[in-house]
């Protein structure tokens, strides 16, 4: 042949190829496995750490609303309700007011303004839960306990409770400042990773600008919200810091919105320090619930985000 | 210096018969912020009839249709001067009320932007916008439409299945009978095929050779051929200025001007 090409050959190449691509694939297999790893070892290590008060207490572990460390008799209900009742209540007040401004950052605020707000709210989602704590022992609480806790709980009811400003409702409120610039900062990238021509088209009908964003741009998004709330319920359930400072740590099942209660994350941070025996056996299966319910939310957020159709 | 290229360049517009207009646009000046990319343009609309619009990118044409329905508005920073009547009424005025002018211009994208919703609903969409139907008009609108779309054997199964299931080129038909559901009176296309494959592109274009009889429509495109074959009128535009409307046979057969001249025969653009 007159034709001279040159050779391509295996032995050339600068790093044996054979070798290389076996290792990546380990490589990369074994990151992926670690998680999952570390996720199984957990679960493991709160099952046996819980197993003694979840085998003494049984089914009542989780019914009963006694938590008395001096008896030694441990029941769960009280921290239980308090974790998912202040949860819910902080997600019901953020998630109107995160979509809010999230859309009107997007929609309705000049480019100008709305960098800056942007900015802020992020800043807002990086304080620390401390910070959040204290001030709503020290400035919030006071102030809800006076002018709005004092009036009300004349009515009784779900209003009922010393007005201490310690209690379910002003948590739920520390806890709903806090997931909302996060929720907020989440929705805002959904919003803004909506092609402008989906926009266009929307208002291109004919839509009012209500119209367009409850009928096109929010059911567009509609997945990303779902699991962008979700991750804030998940945040609010396990927050500790802020909710220690402001739930008023009581076991008591909470019978009222201005109830003192706590939740499983307190619970933990106030008595881990000085438990022992089946005391701490009994926070750490507390540690196992919250896991679980936490776990349950993430179910339910991918079964909701499986069952839509568009 | 590009603005000195236009300015030696005397404009010719052979507009249609003045009884058979339906919009007309005179002395349009459009500005993204300071940049001004519309320059005193003119362009009459002719009822039933396709108009196209076509120049080198960035020419302005797009920009021209977007003022029609002023989706502009959306963008604080952008404004346009200058007048577009609609049976004889400024559509520019700050008084004119924007939705309802949308559902008598109505708009389809370069992109296909079916909404997440199924197929049906995709077209009720901009009726419920506008008007309460009972559920069999509502029905029969949309089998209207979708049948007008030349969509409705592929998708008559299926109505209630998501529109964003939908192939690309069925997507932008869908599209299509969405914008005709609301029964506007002027429909306008901007580059509606730049993002389909030639078999759903004739099938668009079919579409809109038969909508022609009940709409008017105004289709803005880089392809000369589909301007040529679709449109009774065409406008070609440079630089943000008309250069030259005319009857599509005669403009691409014999332009007035010797710039159309050199784009239709693609000696730029």
């Amino acid at each position: 042949m007159s034709v001279t090409r040159p050779a391509v050959s295996t032995d050339q190449t600068p790093v044996r190829r054979d070798v290389v691509d076996p290792i990546f694939r380990y490589v990369a297999f074994f990151a992926a496995t670690l998680l999952l790893a570390v996720l199984g070892g957990l679960i493991v290590a709160l099952l046996i750490g819980g197993w003694p008060a979840l085998a003494k207490f049984g089914p009542s572990f989780f019914f009963s609303t006694t938590w008395d460390p001096v008896r030694e008799v441990f029941g769960a209900a009280g921290p239980i309700v308090g974790t998912v009742v202040s949860s819910f209540l902080a997600l019901a007040m953020a998630l109107p007011i995160a979509l809010g401004i999230a859309i009107f950052l997007t929609q309705f605020c000049p480019r100008a303004i709305a960098q800056p707000i942007a900015v802020m709210t992020e800043l807002l989602a990086g304080i620390p839960s401390i910070v959040y704590g204290m001030w709503g022992l020290f400035v919030f609480a006071p102030w809800f306990a006076k002018h709005i806790q004092t009036p009300l709980s004349a009515l009784g009811g779900i209003f009922a409770g010393v007005p201490n400003g310690a209690n379910i409702f002003t948590a739920s409120v520390i806890l709903a400042v806090m997931i909302l610039p996060y929720m907020a900062a989440v929705f805002r990238e959904l919003f803004r990773s909506i092609p402008p021509q989906v926009r266009e088209a929307a208002f291109g009908m004919g839509a009012t600008p209500f119209e367009a964003v409850t009928r096109v741009l929010v059911p567009y998004v509609q997945k990303g919200l779902v699991g962008a709330v979700m991750l804030g319920f998940g945040r609010a359930l396990g927050e500790t810091m802020a909710v220690t400072f402001i739930i008023g740590n009581s076991h008591a099942f909470p019978t009222s919105l201005f109830s003192s209660s706590s939740t499983l994350a307190s619970t933990i941070a106030n008595e881990f320090g000085e438990a022992s025996g089946m005391h701490a056996s009994a926070l750490i299966a507390l540690g196992l619930v919250l896991f679980l319910i936490t776990f349950a939310v993430l179910a339910v957020a991918r079964w909701l985000l499986s069952t839509q159709r568009y | 210096m590009s603005d000195m290229t236009t300015q030696d360049i005397q404009s010719v517009i052979v507009p249609p018969p003045a009884d058979s207009l339906v919009l007309e646009a005179k002395k349009l000046s459009f500005f993204y912020g300071t940049h001004q990319a519309l320059h005193g343009v003119d362009l009459p609309v002719k009822r039933n009839a396709i108009t196209a619009l076509i120049g080198p990118s960035g020419c302005g044409k797009s920009t021209l249709l977007r003022i029609l329905n002023r989706i502009y508005d959306l963008y604080p920073g952008q404004r346009a001067e200058g007048e577009i009547l609609l049976d004889g009424e400024n559509i520019l005025s700050p008084k004119v009320d924007v939705t309802a002018l949308r559902a008598r211009i109505g708009m389809v994208f370069q992109k296909p932007t079916p909404f997440p919703m199924s197929i049906y609903d995709n077209v009720a969409f901009g009726v419920r916008l506008h008007a309460s139907k009972s559920s069999a008009e509502m029905d029969e609108i949309v089998e209207e439409s979708l049948r007008r779309a030349a969509l409705w054997d592929e998708v008559k199964d299926k109505l209630h299945k998501s529109g964003l299931g939908l192939s690309g080129g069925q997507q932008q038909r869908l599209c299509v009978a969405r914008g005709i559901a609301v029964n506007p009176e002027i429909l306008l296309l901007d580059e509606p095929a730049s993002a389909l494959d030639p078999i759903s592109t004739a099938k668009l274009e079919d579409t809109l050779e038969e909508l022609k009889r009940d709409y008017t429509i105004v289709i803005v495109t880089h392809n000369l051929q589909q301007a040529a074959r679709l449109s009774d009128y065409t406008g070609f535009m440079f630089l943000g200025k008309m250069i030259e409307f005319g009857p599509t046979a005669d403009l691409f057969v014999t332009p007035k001007v010797a710039k159309t001249g050199e784009y239709i025969g693609g000696r730029f653009g």
